[in-house]
């Protein structure tokens, strides 16, 4: 390869920085309300799932093996084409098309849901069942006992699987390539794709995986020291 | 009116005898001490009192209540429970394990309860660990903030679970004082433990429960000078070695 061509895909990538960068925006966009999706769900899935019983616990269960059973892709193919979502036209400057969006959160997020359920439900079951009965010996209601005692220590074990969810779900984002929907990979695809400009897939490719290894990496940071910042003091946890 | 009537309880797990029919009574002020080898049902015949166990057969009054027929939660504020692992709530200070019962349960405004907290942290010689986590404190300090925990509640009666028997023996010391004094000040206390110290000093009813029989039942001084049954002489003589 010539350095001169190497150059000027550099300079193509660099000139274009403010189309990855939107891009960029929307893969932000659908990690957070993929993971705020799979909280909302996952949270008291995991609780029904340890404290739930009947045909509501097998429900949660089985759908929860559905979940994590399906490969994504396919999850976010189904949802696009199966779901009737309207179409809610295209959001202007990130060029983000909302059915697409809507579609790729719901297969993230229920997904996530399955995962983070299952990271909440073992943190519950590892607490030690004498903080149960202690605080039911109080006088406390099964219900103010898992509120007050239960879930403040069950949220703090499930931070370090919650952050590697977070990871998971930023990467995955990618996947919405599959529908179209404007996010970081299908912006790259869009560069490369244009004509005369194949020689530079691998130069795009290496900026966007340096964008979202910043974005996993300060992200990650960030929420170790919130997990340090809410250790219990003298706790090994 | 006897403040604790236990009636012909039995309680089994599966087809295992665990309790069979346990009846005796405690009066208010009485401290009654349970002794008996691992697995006669001493643990489960103290949960049955506060219904972490419910029986099988036979009746328990509080007061002249049976306690089946109040609210459990209400029952329990009127039972206090101090445990061998002592349990504190791992996420709290010492004087948050004692508030939240207090705010959650008896429904008392913040200042008041931190300060009735702080009040019986220091009736248990702990006045400046307030703000300490559990996991900072030593097992005899994690024990008496049990037992503050389970005196703040104001119950009627206390159960006592082996509350010295996960501690280092140097630690044992000052949990037995706060129990003495409790003793004296006149809160009605059922302990499970084999501190015989402690039963020579406070109880005033000591019961020996053996596969889940009580086989003898008196005050200190008959059952540890003058035994009626060779099988409470071995067992307490087996205990005396062991301290
Ligand atoms: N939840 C339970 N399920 C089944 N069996 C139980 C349960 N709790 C206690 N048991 C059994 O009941 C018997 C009495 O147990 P319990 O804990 O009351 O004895 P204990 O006198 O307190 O013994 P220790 O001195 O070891 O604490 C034991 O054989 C125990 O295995
Ligand atoms: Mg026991």
């Amino acid at each position: 390869m010539e350095p001169v061509a190497l150059l000027s895909d550099w300079q193509f990538v660099v000139s274009n920085w403010r189309f990855l960068l939107l891009g960029t925006v929307v893969t932000i966009l659908l990690t957070l309300s993929s993971l705020s999706l799979g909280f909302l769900l996952g949270f008291p899935a995991g609780a029904i799932e340890v404290y739930g019983d009947g045909w509501l616990k097998s429900a949660v269960n089985t759908v929860g093996v559905i979940l994590r059973g399906t490969p994504i892709v396919v999850l976010i193919v189904l949802f696009f084409f199966a779901l009737p979502i309207p179409r809610l036209g295209t959001v202007p400057v990130i060029d983000m098309q909302m059915n697409a969006f809507i579609a790729a959160t719901l297969a993230l997020g229920l997904r996530s849901a399955a995962y983070q359920g299952q990271v909440f439900r073992g943190s519950i079951q590892s607490i030690a069942s004498g903080q149960m009965e202690a605080a039911r010996s109080i006088g406390m209601t099964k219900l103010q006992a898992v509120r007050h005692v239960i879930f403040p220590q069950a949220v703090r074990r499930s931070l370090p699987g919650f952050q590697n969810e977070f990871t998971i779900v930023l990467k995955d984002t990618s996947v919405a390539f599959a529908i179209g929907l404007a996010e970081l990979l299908t912006r790259a695809e869009r560069l490369y794709l244009q004509p005369g400009r194949d020689t530079a897939v691998i130069e795009v490719i290496i900026v966007i995986s340096a964008i979202y290894f910043i974005l996993t990496f300060t992200t990650n940071r960030a929420l170790d020291r919130l997990q340090q910042r809410y250790a219990i003091p003298g706790g090994n946890e | 009116m006897s403040l604790l009537r236990i009636e012909n309880v039995d309680k089994s797990y599966g087809d295992e005898d665990v309790l069979h029919d346990v009846s005796f009574a405690m009066e208010t002020q009485d401290v009654e001490v349970i002794v008996g080898p691992s697995g006669s049902g001493k643990s489960t015949l103290l949960r049955c009192v506060n219904r972490l166990t419910e029986i099988d057969s036979g009746a328990i009054y509080l007061n002249d209540e049976e306690i089946h027929s109040l609210d459990e939660n209400e029952l329990r504020r009127r039972v206090g429970m101090v445990f061998q692992d002592f349990s504190l709530f791992a996420h709290l200070t010492a004087r948050g394990n004692i508030t939240l019962g207090l705010r959650e349960v008896l429904e008392l405004p913040k200042e008041e309860a931190v300060a009735k907290a702080d009040d019986y942290l220091d009736r248990v010689g702990l006045a400046d660990q307030g703000d300490s986590y559990p996991a900072e404190l030593s097992g005899g300090q994690q024990q008496r903030v049990g037992i503050a925990r389970a005196l703040a509640m104001d119950p009627d009666l206390l159960l006592f679970d082996e509350p010295t028997s996960a501690l280092d023996p140097e630690l044992i010391g000052d949990v037995l004082r706060v129990m003495n004094d409790l003793a004296e000040e006149g809160m009605t206390m059922l302990c499970v433990t084999h501190e015989m110290g402690f039963a020579r000093s406070a109880a005033s009813t000591v019961t020996f429960l053996d596969e889940g029989r009580i086989v003898e039942r008196g005050p200190p001084e008959q059952l540890f000078e003058n035994p009626e049954h060779d099988r409470t002489n071995a067992f307490l003589g087996e205990l005396s070695g062991l301290h």
